[in-house]
């Protein structure tokens, strides 16, 4: 049998950033593919395909203690529902409500073994209304972690705002989370191919977008509670030591770390390491090797509140092997 | 296939396959003993007849009240199909998906559709919509057909069929429930939670039960014919536990038919004797005694996991579907 996970597309964003325009779009362009689309508002617009699933965001903590592991009851049910139909579609398409906070969509992902096998998250899209979203970011939480939590920021109504203003905003939303990919458009009109098969959350690709602000330290504004950090350690890491460093810093920080993502050198070993979490939801896996010639230097970035610069810096610097 | 081989006996000489090529969602016999597998192509199939039930995907079935088939389906509609393949609708809720349905031989049906659990009588009529905190996750009527016991986020709800007042008794537990089972006793009801563990309540003084260690999900329980074992899925092998002296708090389980390293993914306990019919993850589908352990192969491993195990009321016939859609039944009876 033919068991290739199917693609999951997350589409968050504001009421009335351009959400359900963006689905709609796709779901009308003509690429030959078919999607069942999860949606969660009966809203302003109706949704144009054959398969619709009309959803309850059920935020769900999973019963081991963990307060912010939560995820979406209802979507773990959708799911299994429709991957007894598997092979009638190519991918899906949830959409959730414009107050959601992206983390248990995401964290069902990783910690639900039905949908994890059945499912590959392929991107979380994020869109956002270039003209309203200071105000937003201002007064809500949940504006800033879909910012964080993006893969692609469909950065819409460009044609409502001035160049400056336009830059502006980005400014801000690189000042979140730069490893987004921005895409500016009017009326949603992004191409298909920018937002859906984008494979984002596949490890591989997990640090492929090298930020610049590496080199540039901070763009950060401080206007915002959400902030990313990153590291490099140029000695290979020991992995018992990371191990222990990371999961008990995920252990007592996981509620503000909103995501962590990390290419790792370990010591004695050719092969490169990614890993990443959503809140304490960790997952990580070999990714092939490091090219000959390239420095083995690890990477890791995280993106959250309230972040404490040199303590992160000095906890991961000593999972280095010793000089 | 040349030669036969131990695994797949039964299969040849006392079975029948067929090929669907689409998720078995359950194999039921009807209450006259009449074999139907419902596909999640929609369909029902009973012998040669196709029975277009659905618009969409079936997602639960079972023996209707008075014969035939009862069907929910992401086409928002519950269905009766009759052993000749005649297909009746007996409500549609709108667009949302009917995830559960169940029925008892007294003539009372039930149907979740998200937070609501239906009850409808013999003609069809929605005699009581009962509201949860989450959507239902699960549905049973107890031996007798007077309770309904509802599984949800936060536990469960314990409904009378027949109240003039609509208020339930919850039994609360922390975490998401799915799958559940009354004892056949009626003293007991037991979920499967979204964490790898089971959960069960006493109903006398509400005693709680944690059963846990599993790999992974449980999605299948059953309770042997006299509720003395509890039969589960979800680890690499079946794991039972002992629902009499004292049990099942402070008691191990048995497991049986383990040690292939292959998840155990449906249960199904023969409806006399202590046997217990498993399926597993592989295609695999066997019996064990559980007094002696043994164990007696019924269909060998294939190309997918296997999703549905069904007696028939006489225990003479057992079948089964898988997920790629291979279906088959074994006949048992003395000839």
């Amino acid at each position: 049998m033919a068991d290739a996970p199917v693609p999951v597309t997350v589409l968050t964003g504001y009421l009335g950033a351009g959400k359900t325009t963006l689905l709609n779009r796709i779901l009308s362009e003509n690429h030959g593919k078919k999607f069942a689309v999860v949606i969660n508002e009966f809203g302003e617009l109706g949704v144009d395909n054959d398969l619709v699933v009309d959803a309850d965001e059920e935020v769900f903590e999973m019963n081991n203690g963990c307060i912010c592991c939560t995820v979406r009851g209802d979507l773990i049910r959708i799911i299994g529902g429709l991957m007894k139909r598997k092979g009638k579609f190519d991918g899906i398409i949830v959409e959730t409500t414009g107050l959601a906070d992206p983390a248990p969509v995401a964290q069902t992902f990783f910690a639900d073994e039905d949908v994890k096998r059945a499912t590959k998250l392929d991107a979380i899209v994020t869109v956002v209304d270039a003209k309203h979203l200071f105000a937003r970011l201002d007064d809500s939480k949940e504006a800033q972690e879909q910012i964080a939590f993006a893969d692609i920021i469909v950065l819409n109504k460009i044609d409502l705002v001035t160049a400056e203003e336009a830059d502006a905003v980005e400014r801000r939303i690189r000042g979140i989370n730069p490893y987004a990919e921005i895409r500016r458009a009017t009326k949603s009109d992004v191409p298909i191919e920018a937002v859906i098969g984008r494979d984002a959350f596949n490890l591989e690709r997990i640090l492929e977008r090298d930020p610049e602000f590496l080199s540039g330290e901070d763009d950060h504004t401080h206007d915002d509670a959400v902030m990313s950090l990153s590291f490099e350690a140029t000695r290979p890491l020991d992995p018992e030591k990371f191990n222990a460093w990371i999961s008990d810093l995920l252990q007592k920080k996981g509620q503000d770390l909103l995501r962590t993502k990390g290419i790792l050198a370990y010591a004695n070993d050719d092969r490169r390491f990614a890993f990443q979490a959503v809140h304490m939801i960790a997952d990580g896996d070999y990714i092939g090797n490091w090219k000959d010639g390239d420095p083995r230097r690890s990477k890791i970035v995280f993106i959250g509140r309230d972040l404490n610069r040199p303590q992160l810096r000095r906890g991961f610097e000593a999972c280095q092997v010793p000089a | 296939m040349a030669g036969v081989t131990e695994a797949d006996f039964l299969l040849a000489q006392r079975g029948a396959t067929q090929e669907f090529g689409g998720w078995v969602v359950a194999a039921i016999f009807d209450r006259a003993g009449r074999l139907g597998f419902a596909l999640a192509d929609g369909t029902l199939r009973i012998g040669d007849i196709t029975a277009e039930a659905h618009d969409g995907a079936i997602l639960s079935a079972c023996a209707d009240a008075k014969g035939g088939f009862l069907t929910g389906g992401d086409d928002g509609r519950l269905v009766h199909t009759a052993p000749d393949g005649t297909v009746t609708q007996i409500q549609k809720f709108g667009s949302k998906w009917v995830d559960h349905v169940a029925a008892h031989a007294s003539g009372v049906r039930a149907a979740s559709v998200g937070k609501f659990a239906h009850v409808l009588d013999e003609s069809g009529k929605v005699m009581k919509s009962l509201p949860h905190p989450s959507s239902v996750g699960g549905l049973a009527f107890d031996a007798k057909g007077k309770r309904l016991a509802v599984s949800h986020y936060g536990g469960a709800s314990l409904w009378f069929v027949a109240a003039k007042e609509d208020k339930p008794k919850l039994l609360e537990w922390k975490g998401s429930h799915h799958a559940i089972a009354f004892s056949p006793d009626g003293t007991h009801v037991v979920t499967a939670m979204q964490e790898t563990a089971l959960h069960g309540w006493r109903l006398a003084d509400g005693q709680h039960m944690r059963m846990s260690g599993y790999p992974a999900k449980t999605h299948s329980i059953s309770f042997s014919s006299r509720g003395r074992w509890l039969a589960t899925s979800g680890a690499e092998s079946v794991v039972l536990w002992p629902f009499f002296g004292g049990g099942p708090m402070g008691k191990a389980p048995t497991e049986l038919a383990g040690g292939d390293e292959v998840l155990c993914s449906a249960v199904a306990c023969h409806p006399q004797h202590e046997v217990v019919a498993a399926g597993f993850s592989d295609g695999m589908v066997l019996m064990a005694e559980v007094a002696s352990g043994k164990v007696v192969p019924v269909a060998p491993p294939r190309d997918s996991a296997i999703t549905t195990l069904a007696w028939d009321a006489a225990g003479t016939r057992l079948a089964f579907g898988t997920e790629a859609g291979f279906a088959g039944f074994v006949d048992l009876s003395q000839r």
